[in-house]
């Protein structure tokens, strides 16, 4: 049987190194085609490259968006937040499907949902509080 | 009667008021804060400095009588609408409870919730935007499937107090009924 784990193993490490040098060959084109002026391209032939104007407009458009991300995302979470006079504060359908069958005698009793009124009259009207 | 210093999440006093009519038969209102002078000041004269100086610029005299009228307006709809002067939870016994919130304008809301409906009062932890906090609610029941809670009341929504006041509202409420339910 196959194991699954997340340590280090000498393929893991390999394609670790491939994809940094991958980038890092991907970075030193990217500043060629970003540096080297438009006539010497033209003059090896090579014309149909996108504008300079994107050697910065889209590296300042993925800042742009990553910073929008998470600030949405930020958003996005407290707008799915259950609202206060929701159901989902108090219960779900598992706790409400789950059996209510009594404990064997002398077994740890099974692990359930206790509802909210039990634990509320455990906190505050319990005179051990 | 009593009154200790509660205070709401935010750290602003309130004040509960216990009264017990009968055996079974009790109110709790939660008075919050008056309208401040020194607020109501300060923000109609930084409006009206506003004004004063896009007038100073632009030399149009619509812009200070609209000022005039958006803060008259704006406080009217303020504490007609926005503002509650006091919330009032009244339990009585095997009849209901009757819930209403009184606006600063004299403006009153009221809920009645009859007692077959009720399945508990209860003080619940939810997250409300980026803390949580202790809310007293109450869980209504349909009578045709009385083990399930069918939907939530929250109490005390626009004061919101802290957990030392609503506890000592929910050991009342529990009393009537624990004895009448």
């Amino acid at each position: 049987m196959l194991e699954n784990s997340p340590s280090p193993l000498p393929e893991r490490a390999i394609y670790g190194f491939v994809l940094f040098l991958g980038s890092q060959f991907g970075f030193f084109l990217y500043c060629l085609w970003a540096f080297v002026p438009e006539d010497w391209l033209n003059s090896i032939g090579l014309t149909y490259w996108p504008q300079k104007y994107w050697a910065l407009a889209m590296p300042i458009y993925l800042l742009v968006a990553i910073t929008v991300c998470f600030i949405l995302l930020f958003g996005v979470n407290m707008s799915n937040t259950a609202p206060l006079d929701s159901v989902d504060n108090i219960t779900d359908v598992y706790a409400q499907g789950q059996s209510t069958e009594s404990c064997r005698n002398g077994g740890i009793p099974r692990l359930k949902d206790v509802s909210i009124s039990e634990v509320n009259k455990m906190f505050y009207l319990s005179p051990s509080m | 009667m009593e009154d200790e210093a509660f205070t709401d999440i935010c750290g602003k006093p309130i004040s509960l008021d216990c009264q017990s009519h009968s055996s079974f038969c009790r109110e709790f209102i939660i008075s919050s804060p008056k309208v401040s002078m020194g607020k109501v000041m300060v923000y109609t004269c930084s409006v009206w400095l506003l004004a004063y100086a896009v007038f100073f610029f632009t030399q149009n005299t619509a812009v200070l009588s609209g000022a005039i009228l958006v803060t008259l307006v704006g406080m009217m709809l303020h504490i007609h609408f926005v503002k509650v002067d006091h919330e009032s939870l009244l339990v009585i016994g095997s009849l209901g409870i009757q819930v209403s919130s009184s606006y600063a304008s004299g403006r009153e809301i009221t809920t009645f919730i009859e007692m077959s409906k009720i399945k508990d009062i209860v003080i619940n932890e939810a997250i409300y935007m980026h803390q949580i906090i202790y809310y007293l609610c109450v869980l209504l029941k349909d009578p045709s499937e009385p083990d399930a809670v069918s939907s939530v009341v929250p109490l005390f929504q626009s004061s919101k107090p802290r957990l030392n006041c609503l506890v000592k509202v929910y050991k009342s409420c529990q009393e009537i009924l624990s004895k009448c339910q």
